[in-house]
Protein backbone atom coordinates (compact mmCIF):
# COMPACT_ATOMS: atom_id res chain seq x y z
CA UNK A 1 0.00 0.00 0.00
CA UNK A 2 1.34 3.69 -0.16
CA UNK A 3 0.93 5.95 2.07
CA UNK A 4 -2.73 6.66 1.87
CA UNK A 5 -3.99 6.27 4.96
CA UNK A 6 -6.43 3.11 4.61
CA UNK A 7 -8.88 2.99 7.42
CA UNK A 8 -11.47 1.04 6.31
CA UNK A 9 -14.67 1.62 6.61
CA UNK A 10 -15.33 -1.06 8.87
CA UNK A 11 -17.87 -0.08 11.14
CA UNK A 12 -20.05 -3.49 10.58
CA UNK A 13 -17.19 -5.51 10.75
CA UNK A 14 -16.68 -5.33 14.36
CA UNK A 15 -19.54 -7.30 15.47
CA UNK A 16 -22.31 -9.12 12.88
CA UNK A 17 -24.97 -7.27 11.51
CA UNK A 18 -27.41 -6.04 13.97
CA UNK A 19 -29.83 -6.04 11.78
CA UNK A 20 -29.95 -9.45 10.66
CA UNK A 21 -31.53 -10.72 13.90
CA UNK A 22 -34.74 -8.91 12.99
CA UNK A 23 -37.79 -11.13 12.01
CA UNK A 24 -38.54 -11.83 8.14
CA UNK A 25 -42.13 -9.65 8.45
CA UNK A 26 -41.24 -5.87 7.82
CA UNK A 27 -44.13 -5.32 10.13
CA UNK A 28 -43.14 -7.47 12.54
CA UNK A 29 -39.52 -5.80 12.22
CA UNK A 30 -41.36 -2.49 12.66
CA UNK A 31 -42.96 -3.31 15.79
CA UNK A 32 -39.93 -5.28 17.65
CA UNK A 33 -37.75 -2.06 16.97
CA UNK A 34 -40.61 0.81 17.85
CA UNK A 35 -41.75 -1.17 20.99
CA UNK A 36 -38.12 -1.42 22.67
CA UNK A 37 -37.63 2.22 21.86
CA UNK A 38 -40.54 3.31 23.15
CA UNK A 39 -40.55 1.01 26.40
CA UNK A 40 -37.10 2.26 26.61
CA UNK A 41 -38.37 6.16 26.32
CA UNK A 42 -35.96 6.96 23.21
CA UNK A 43 -39.15 8.11 21.54
CA UNK A 44 -42.70 9.16 22.33
CA UNK A 45 -45.44 8.23 20.66
CA UNK A 46 -47.35 11.07 20.43
CA UNK A 47 -44.32 12.30 18.35
CA UNK A 48 -44.83 9.88 16.12
CA UNK A 49 -48.33 10.68 15.47
CA UNK A 50 -47.71 14.14 15.08
CA UNK A 51 -45.17 13.56 12.34
CA UNK A 52 -46.93 11.31 10.60
CA UNK A 53 -50.44 12.94 11.06
CA UNK A 54 -47.58 16.61 9.39
CA UNK A 55 -46.78 14.54 6.26
CA UNK A 56 -49.85 12.89 5.51
CA UNK A 57 -52.07 15.90 5.87
CA UNK A 58 -50.16 18.95 6.17
CA UNK A 59 -47.18 19.06 4.69
CA UNK A 60 -47.42 17.81 0.42
CA UNK A 61 -47.43 19.30 -3.15
CA UNK A 62 -50.27 21.44 -2.21
CA UNK A 63 -47.65 23.71 -1.00
CA UNK A 64 -45.41 23.80 -3.94
CA UNK A 65 -48.56 24.22 -6.55
CA UNK A 66 -49.63 27.85 -4.36
CA UNK A 67 -45.52 28.61 -4.82
CA UNK A 68 -45.58 27.88 -8.46
CA UNK A 69 -49.07 29.63 -8.82
CA UNK A 70 -48.06 32.32 -7.10
CA UNK A 71 -45.29 32.97 -9.07
CA UNK A 72 -47.55 32.49 -12.21
CA UNK A 73 -49.48 35.57 -11.22
CA UNK A 74 -46.67 37.50 -9.42
CA UNK A 75 -43.58 38.19 -11.69
CA UNK A 76 -42.04 40.15 -9.05
CA UNK A 77 -42.39 36.93 -6.78
CA UNK A 78 -40.93 34.83 -9.85
CA UNK A 79 -37.95 37.08 -9.86
CA UNK A 80 -37.37 36.70 -6.12
CA UNK A 81 -38.03 32.99 -6.30
CA UNK A 82 -35.82 32.35 -9.07
CA UNK A 83 -33.31 34.55 -7.69
CA UNK A 84 -33.20 33.15 -3.71
CA UNK A 85 -35.82 30.47 -3.78
CA UNK A 86 -35.46 29.58 -0.16
CA UNK A 87 -35.97 32.93 0.72
CA UNK A 88 -39.53 33.26 -1.09
CA UNK A 89 -40.81 29.77 -0.36
CA UNK A 90 -40.44 30.95 3.01
CA UNK A 91 -42.66 33.94 2.28
CA UNK A 92 -45.55 31.36 2.49
CA UNK A 93 -43.98 30.05 5.12
CA UNK A 94 -43.19 26.85 3.96
CA UNK A 95 -39.63 26.05 5.48
CA UNK A 96 -37.10 23.47 7.12
CA UNK A 97 -36.57 20.26 7.54
CA UNK A 98 -35.33 19.15 3.69
CA UNK A 99 -35.74 22.48 2.03
CA UNK A 100 -32.97 24.41 3.97
CA UNK A 101 -31.59 25.39 0.39
CA UNK A 102 -33.78 25.36 -1.87
CA UNK A 103 -33.59 25.98 -5.86
CA UNK A 104 -36.27 26.53 -8.47
CA UNK A 105 -35.67 25.82 -12.17
CA UNK A 106 -38.10 27.16 -14.75
CA UNK A 107 -38.79 25.15 -17.91
CA UNK A 108 -39.31 27.53 -20.69
CA UNK A 109 -39.90 26.75 -24.79
CA UNK A 110 -36.46 25.98 -24.43
CA UNK A 111 -35.50 24.49 -21.97
CA UNK A 112 -37.30 21.42 -20.07
CA UNK A 113 -35.93 20.25 -16.47
CA UNK A 114 -36.28 17.06 -14.57
CA UNK A 115 -35.22 15.89 -10.91
CA UNK A 116 -34.39 13.14 -9.60
CA UNK A 117 -31.39 12.11 -6.49
CA UNK A 118 -29.17 8.89 -7.62
CA UNK A 119 -27.73 8.52 -4.56
CA UNK A 120 -30.71 7.94 -1.92
CA UNK A 121 -34.14 9.95 -2.35
CA UNK A 122 -33.20 13.54 -1.81
CA UNK A 123 -36.47 15.65 -2.20
CA UNK A 124 -37.96 19.24 -1.47
CA UNK A 125 -39.92 17.89 1.69
CA UNK A 126 -41.70 21.39 2.91
CA UNK A 127 -43.15 21.57 -0.88
CA UNK A 128 -43.52 18.20 -2.01
CA UNK A 129 -43.78 16.73 1.15
CA UNK A 130 -42.41 12.51 1.02
CA UNK A 131 -41.63 11.12 -2.16
CA UNK A 132 -43.70 8.99 -4.19
CA UNK A 133 -42.11 5.11 -4.48
CA UNK A 134 -41.63 5.88 -8.03
CA UNK A 135 -39.19 9.07 -7.20
CA UNK A 136 -37.42 6.26 -4.41
CA UNK A 137 -36.95 3.15 -6.84
CA UNK A 138 -34.03 2.25 -8.15
CA UNK A 139 -35.57 2.30 -11.87
CA UNK A 140 -35.91 6.19 -11.55
CA UNK A 141 -32.60 6.52 -10.23
CA UNK A 142 -30.38 4.47 -12.22
CA UNK A 143 -32.22 5.55 -15.79
CA UNK A 144 -33.21 9.31 -15.64
CA UNK A 145 -29.29 10.49 -16.00
CA UNK A 146 -28.63 8.53 -19.04
CA UNK A 147 -32.01 8.14 -20.52
CA UNK A 148 -34.14 10.94 -19.40
CA UNK A 149 -36.60 10.83 -22.73
CA UNK A 150 -37.46 7.91 -22.25
CA UNK A 151 -37.93 7.80 -19.12
CA UNK A 152 -40.81 11.04 -19.81
CA UNK A 153 -42.04 8.80 -22.46
CA UNK A 154 -43.05 6.29 -19.57
CA UNK A 155 -44.85 9.52 -17.94
CA UNK A 156 -46.86 10.11 -21.05
CA UNK A 157 -44.97 13.06 -21.70
CA UNK A 158 -43.01 13.07 -25.02
CA UNK A 159 -40.29 15.83 -25.59
CA UNK A 160 -39.30 17.59 -28.97
CA UNK A 161 -35.86 16.42 -29.70
CA UNK A 162 -35.03 20.32 -30.33
CA UNK A 163 -35.89 20.71 -25.99
CA UNK A 164 -32.91 20.95 -24.22
CA UNK A 165 -33.30 18.55 -21.20
CA UNK A 166 -31.55 19.30 -17.70
CA UNK A 167 -31.53 16.66 -15.35
CA UNK A 168 -30.51 17.71 -11.86
CA UNK A 169 -28.94 15.19 -9.70
CA UNK A 170 -30.02 16.33 -6.21
CA UNK A 171 -27.45 14.21 -4.17
CA UNK A 172 -25.54 16.96 -2.12
CA UNK A 173 -27.41 19.78 -0.07
CA UNK A 174 -29.34 21.71 -2.09
CA UNK A 175 -33.35 20.81 -3.01
CA UNK A 176 -34.77 21.21 -6.19
CA UNK A 177 -38.30 22.38 -7.46
CA UNK A 178 -39.68 22.59 -11.51
CA UNK A 179 -41.52 25.50 -12.23
CA UNK A 180 -43.48 24.83 -15.17
CA UNK A 181 -44.97 26.93 -18.09
CA UNK A 182 -48.07 28.16 -17.39
CA UNK A 183 -50.35 26.36 -19.28
CA UNK A 184 -52.64 28.06 -22.17
CA UNK A 185 -55.71 29.48 -21.77
CA UNK A 186 -55.17 30.35 -18.35
CA UNK A 187 -55.10 34.20 -18.35
CA UNK A 188 -58.67 34.74 -16.76
CA UNK A 189 -57.96 32.43 -14.13
CA UNK A 190 -57.21 33.41 -10.69
CA UNK A 191 -54.06 31.98 -8.17
CA UNK A 192 -56.05 29.20 -5.94
CA UNK A 193 -57.22 27.95 -9.66
CA UNK A 194 -53.90 27.95 -11.23
CA UNK A 195 -52.64 26.07 -8.10
CA UNK A 196 -55.96 23.31 -8.85
CA UNK A 197 -53.84 23.16 -12.15
CA UNK A 198 -50.15 22.00 -10.45
CA UNK A 199 -49.50 18.77 -9.99
CA UNK A 200 -46.99 16.93 -8.23
CA UNK A 201 -45.17 15.44 -11.40
CA UNK A 202 -45.11 18.81 -12.69
CA UNK A 203 -43.17 19.99 -10.16
CA UNK A 204 -40.60 17.04 -10.18
CA UNK A 205 -40.30 17.44 -14.05
CA UNK A 206 -41.93 14.36 -14.90
CA UNK A 207 -45.68 15.96 -15.88
CA UNK A 208 -46.90 19.03 -16.86
CA UNK A 209 -49.50 20.92 -15.12
CA UNK A 210 -53.16 19.84 -15.90
CA UNK A 211 -54.79 21.55 -19.26
CA UNK A 212 -57.75 23.54 -18.96
CA UNK A 213 -60.97 21.79 -20.79
CA UNK B 1 -15.11 2.56 -6.76
CA UNK B 2 -18.30 2.88 -5.37
CA UNK B 3 -21.51 0.52 -3.76
CA UNK B 4 -24.74 -0.31 -4.90
CA UNK B 5 -26.50 2.81 -3.76
CA UNK B 6 -24.61 4.76 -6.64
CA UNK B 7 -26.88 3.69 -9.06
CA UNK B 8 -26.91 6.37 -11.69
CA UNK B 9 -26.92 5.37 -15.21
CA UNK B 10 -27.05 1.69 -14.01
CA UNK B 11 -28.18 -1.22 -17.05
CA UNK B 12 -30.68 -3.70 -16.32
CA UNK B 13 -33.61 -1.37 -14.64
CA UNK B 14 -36.75 -1.80 -15.97
CA UNK B 15 -39.72 0.25 -16.07
CA UNK B 16 -40.54 3.18 -13.45
CA UNK B 17 -43.20 1.69 -11.31
CA UNK B 18 -45.81 4.36 -11.56
CA UNK B 19 -49.17 4.39 -9.57
CA UNK B 20 -51.59 3.41 -12.37
CA UNK B 21 -55.39 3.88 -11.75
CA UNK B 22 -58.44 0.63 -12.85
CA UNK B 23 -57.82 1.73 -16.58
CA UNK B 24 -53.97 0.74 -16.14
CA UNK B 25 -53.87 4.95 -17.07
CA UNK B 26 -50.45 6.93 -15.33
CA UNK B 27 -52.24 8.58 -11.94
CA UNK B 28 -50.18 11.50 -10.16
CA UNK B 29 -51.85 9.84 -6.71
CA UNK B 30 -50.64 7.70 -4.11
CA UNK B 31 -50.57 7.79 -0.35
CA UNK B 32 -48.01 9.37 1.74
CA UNK B 33 -47.19 6.08 3.07
CA UNK B 34 -48.82 2.94 1.30
CA UNK B 35 -48.48 0.55 4.44
CA UNK B 36 -48.79 1.62 8.39
CA UNK B 37 -45.90 0.16 8.66
CA UNK B 38 -43.71 2.66 6.12
CA UNK B 39 -45.02 5.53 8.45
CA UNK B 40 -43.66 3.94 11.62
CA UNK B 41 -40.45 3.43 10.09
CA UNK B 42 -40.02 6.24 8.84
CA UNK B 43 -40.90 8.26 11.97
CA UNK B 44 -38.92 6.51 14.21
CA UNK B 45 -35.85 7.11 12.47
CA UNK B 46 -36.70 10.62 12.59
CA UNK B 47 -37.46 10.70 15.90
CA UNK B 48 -34.45 8.27 16.83
CA UNK B 49 -31.99 10.71 14.73
CA UNK B 50 -33.74 13.83 17.35
CA UNK B 51 -31.59 11.72 19.57
CA UNK B 52 -28.47 13.84 18.53
CA UNK B 53 -26.03 10.31 18.49
CA UNK B 54 -25.94 10.88 14.54
CA UNK B 55 -25.79 13.07 12.36
CA UNK B 56 -27.61 12.85 8.95
CA UNK B 57 -24.54 11.68 7.04
CA UNK B 58 -23.83 9.30 9.50
CA UNK B 59 -27.44 7.70 8.58
CA UNK B 60 -27.57 7.77 4.90
CA UNK B 61 -24.04 5.99 5.28
CA UNK B 62 -25.75 3.17 7.46
CA UNK B 63 -28.03 3.05 4.62
CA UNK B 64 -25.28 2.42 2.18
CA UNK B 65 -23.41 0.30 4.16
CA UNK B 66 -26.17 -2.23 4.10
CA UNK B 67 -24.96 -5.68 2.48
CA UNK B 68 -25.36 -5.53 -1.02
CA UNK B 69 -27.65 -8.64 -0.67
CA UNK B 70 -29.66 -6.97 1.71
CA UNK B 71 -29.52 -3.25 0.14
CA UNK B 72 -31.00 -5.23 -3.38
CA UNK B 73 -32.91 -6.80 -1.67
CA UNK B 74 -34.56 -4.60 0.93
CA UNK B 75 -37.21 -2.24 -0.11
CA UNK B 76 -37.20 1.31 0.40
CA UNK B 77 -38.40 1.40 4.40
CA UNK B 78 -36.51 -1.91 5.26
CA UNK B 79 -33.15 -0.40 4.05
CA UNK B 80 -34.41 2.75 6.29
CA UNK B 81 -34.97 -0.21 9.42
CA UNK B 82 -31.99 -2.11 8.50
CA UNK B 83 -29.42 1.09 8.86
CA UNK B 84 -31.82 2.49 12.05
CA UNK B 85 -31.34 -0.75 13.94
CA UNK B 86 -27.78 -0.79 13.42
CA UNK B 87 -26.95 2.69 14.23
CA UNK B 88 -28.92 2.24 17.68
CA UNK B 89 -26.88 -1.17 18.29
CA UNK B 90 -23.41 0.64 17.21
CA UNK B 91 -23.87 3.92 19.20
CA UNK B 92 -25.34 1.82 22.38
CA UNK B 93 -29.27 3.04 22.57
CA UNK B 94 -30.11 -0.35 22.65
CA UNK B 95 -28.14 -3.49 23.23
CA UNK B 96 -27.96 -6.73 20.71
CA UNK B 97 -29.73 -8.80 24.34
CA UNK B 98 -32.33 -6.32 24.27
CA UNK B 99 -33.27 -6.58 20.66
CA UNK B 100 -33.13 -10.05 20.43
CA UNK B 101 -35.78 -10.11 23.30
CA UNK B 102 -37.87 -7.75 21.31
CA UNK B 103 -37.61 -9.65 17.72
CA UNK B 104 -38.75 -13.44 20.02
CA UNK B 105 -41.51 -11.69 22.03
CA UNK B 106 -42.75 -9.83 18.15
CA UNK B 107 -42.46 -13.51 16.55
CA UNK B 108 -44.48 -15.29 19.35
CA UNK B 109 -47.03 -12.60 19.56
CA UNK B 110 -46.28 -11.56 23.72
CA UNK B 111 -44.59 -7.93 22.59
CA UNK B 112 -45.59 -5.40 25.07
CA UNK B 113 -45.50 -1.66 25.24
CA UNK B 114 -45.46 -0.44 28.59
CA UNK B 115 -47.99 1.56 29.70
CA UNK B 116 -47.13 5.66 29.70
CA UNK B 117 -46.76 6.34 33.63
CA UNK B 118 -44.18 2.78 33.64
CA UNK B 119 -41.78 4.98 30.95
CA UNK B 120 -39.07 7.37 31.84
CA UNK B 121 -39.04 9.42 28.70
CA UNK B 122 -35.24 10.37 28.57
CA UNK B 123 -34.02 13.71 28.28
CA UNK B 124 -32.95 14.07 24.97
CA UNK B 125 -36.06 12.18 23.69
CA UNK B 126 -38.50 14.28 21.38
CA UNK B 127 -41.39 15.81 22.65
CA UNK B 128 -44.54 16.26 20.06
CA UNK B 129 -44.91 19.78 21.32
CA UNK B 130 -41.57 20.89 19.63
CA UNK B 131 -42.02 18.61 16.42
CA UNK B 132 -43.54 21.94 14.56
CA UNK B 133 -40.46 23.88 15.91
CA UNK B 134 -38.05 21.36 14.99
CA UNK B 135 -39.17 20.65 11.22
CA UNK B 136 -39.06 24.07 10.32
CA UNK B 137 -35.44 24.75 11.82
CA UNK B 138 -34.42 21.75 10.10
CA UNK B 139 -31.08 21.10 9.43
CA UNK B 140 -29.01 23.54 7.51
CA UNK B 141 -25.74 22.29 6.18
CA UNK B 142 -24.29 26.01 5.04
CA UNK B 143 -21.31 27.33 7.84
CA UNK B 144 -20.60 30.57 7.94
CA UNK B 145 -16.23 30.17 7.02
CA UNK B 146 -13.90 32.63 5.67
CA UNK B 147 -12.93 29.51 3.09
CA UNK B 148 -12.97 31.50 -0.48
CA UNK B 149 -14.55 29.34 -3.61
CA UNK B 150 -11.36 28.03 -5.67
CA UNK B 151 -13.56 27.73 -8.75
CA UNK B 152 -15.52 30.97 -10.78
CA UNK B 153 -18.84 30.30 -12.77
CA UNK B 154 -17.84 29.08 -16.53
CA UNK B 155 -14.42 27.15 -15.44
CA UNK B 156 -13.95 23.98 -17.09
CA UNK B 157 -13.33 21.41 -14.36
CA UNK B 158 -12.35 17.38 -13.91
CA UNK B 159 -13.78 15.08 -11.59
CA UNK B 160 -12.32 13.14 -9.06
CA UNK B 161 -11.46 9.57 -10.41
CA UNK B 162 -12.10 6.21 -8.64
CA UNK B 163 -12.30 6.89 -4.57
CA UNK B 164 -13.34 10.52 -4.04
CA UNK B 165 -13.13 10.02 0.03
CA UNK B 166 -9.61 10.98 0.66
CA UNK B 167 -9.71 9.41 4.17
CA UNK B 168 -11.98 6.74 4.27
CA UNK B 169 -11.69 3.46 1.91
CA UNK B 170 -15.15 2.81 0.83
CA UNK B 171 -16.53 5.96 2.66
CA UNK B 172 -19.43 8.35 2.24
CA UNK B 173 -19.01 10.94 -0.79
CA UNK B 174 -21.48 12.61 -2.81
CA UNK B 175 -19.62 12.46 -6.59
CA UNK B 176 -21.68 9.94 -8.21
CA UNK B 177 -19.57 7.21 -10.01
CA UNK B 178 -21.29 8.05 -13.30
CA UNK B 179 -19.54 11.76 -13.46
CA UNK B 180 -16.06 10.52 -11.79
CA UNK B 181 -13.02 11.51 -14.14
CA UNK B 182 -15.45 13.38 -16.34
CA UNK B 183 -14.94 17.09 -17.51
CA UNK B 184 -17.63 20.04 -16.75
CA UNK B 185 -18.35 23.74 -16.41
CA UNK B 186 -18.96 25.43 -13.08
CA UNK B 187 -22.72 26.40 -13.02
CA UNK B 188 -23.08 28.32 -9.95
CA UNK B 189 -21.11 28.77 -6.58
CA UNK B 190 -23.71 27.81 -3.50
CA UNK B 191 -21.83 28.65 -0.53
CA UNK B 192 -19.62 26.36 2.05
CA UNK B 193 -21.58 23.10 3.51
CA UNK B 194 -20.74 20.36 5.86
CA UNK B 195 -18.60 18.10 3.89
CA UNK B 196 -20.53 15.14 4.19
CA UNK B 197 -17.27 13.08 3.48
CA UNK B 198 -15.95 13.49 6.66
CA UNK B 199 -19.27 14.16 8.09
CA UNK B 200 -20.40 10.66 7.66
CA UNK B 201 -17.20 9.68 9.50
CA UNK B 202 -17.47 11.42 12.76
CA UNK B 203 -14.36 13.15 11.45
CA UNK B 204 -16.09 17.29 12.06
CA UNK B 205 -17.87 18.92 9.43
CA UNK B 206 -15.04 20.91 7.64
CA UNK B 207 -17.75 23.25 5.58
CA UNK B 208 -16.29 23.49 1.91
CA UNK B 209 -17.53 25.12 -0.99
CA UNK B 210 -20.32 23.97 -2.87
CA UNK B 211 -21.04 24.35 -6.64
CA UNK B 212 -23.19 23.13 -9.47
CA UNK B 213 -21.51 21.23 -12.28
CA UNK B 214 -23.16 21.06 -15.28
CA UNK B 215 -21.84 18.00 -17.84
CA UNK B 216 -22.59 17.48 -21.22
CA UNK B 217 -25.01 13.85 -21.39
CA UNK B 218 -22.36 13.11 -23.82
CA UNK B 219 -19.86 13.56 -21.55
CA UNK B 220 -21.20 11.30 -19.40
CA UNK B 221 -22.82 8.47 -22.16
CA UNK B 222 -20.97 8.83 -24.90
CA UNK B 223 -22.36 7.86 -28.03
CA UNK B 224 -25.41 6.64 -25.80
CA UNK B 225 -26.43 10.02 -24.85
CA UNK B 226 -30.20 10.81 -26.43
CA UNK B 227 -29.66 13.76 -27.33
CA UNK B 228 -26.44 15.93 -27.94
CA UNK B 229 -28.17 19.25 -26.16
CA UNK B 230 -29.10 17.54 -23.20
CA UNK B 231 -27.02 18.28 -20.23
CA UNK B 232 -26.79 16.69 -16.21
CA UNK B 233 -26.53 18.97 -12.97
CA UNK B 234 -24.56 17.99 -10.40
CA UNK B 235 -23.77 19.34 -6.56
CA UNK B 236 -20.07 18.90 -5.99
CA UNK B 237 -17.91 19.82 -3.22
CA UNK B 238 -15.15 21.34 -4.03
CA UNK B 239 -12.35 18.72 -3.08
CA UNK B 240 -14.44 16.67 -6.09
CA UNK B 241 -13.02 19.11 -8.73
CA UNK B 242 -9.75 20.07 -10.54
CA UNK B 243 -8.93 22.53 -13.19
CA UNK B 244 -9.06 20.92 -16.29
CA UNK B 245 -6.70 22.44 -18.50
CA UNK B 246 -7.80 24.14 -21.51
Amino acid sequence: MSEKKNITDDHHHQHDHAHSHLPSDPELRVKAVETLLLNKGLIDSKTLDELIDTYENRIGPKNGAKVVAKAWVDPEYKKRLLNDATSAIRELSYQGRQGENMVVVENTPETHNVIVCTLCSCYPWPVLGIPPTWYKSDEYRSRTVREPRKVLLEFGLPLDPKVQIKVWDSTAEIRYLVLPMRPKGTENMNENELAELVTRNSMIGTGLPKEIK
Amino acid sequence: MSRLHDMGGRFGDGLIPLPRDAENEVTNFEPTFKYKWHAKAWAITLAAGALGEWNLDISRHYRECLPPKDYINFSYYEKWLAALTNLLIDKELISLNELKEYVFAAEKGTLRKFSDKDVKLDQRTWLAKDVQKTLGWGGPSIRDTNVSPVFNIGDKVITQNYSPNKDISGGHTRLPKYAMGRVGVIHSYNNNHVFPDKNAHGLGENPLPLYTVEFKSSELWGELAESQNDSILLDLWEPYLKLFPN
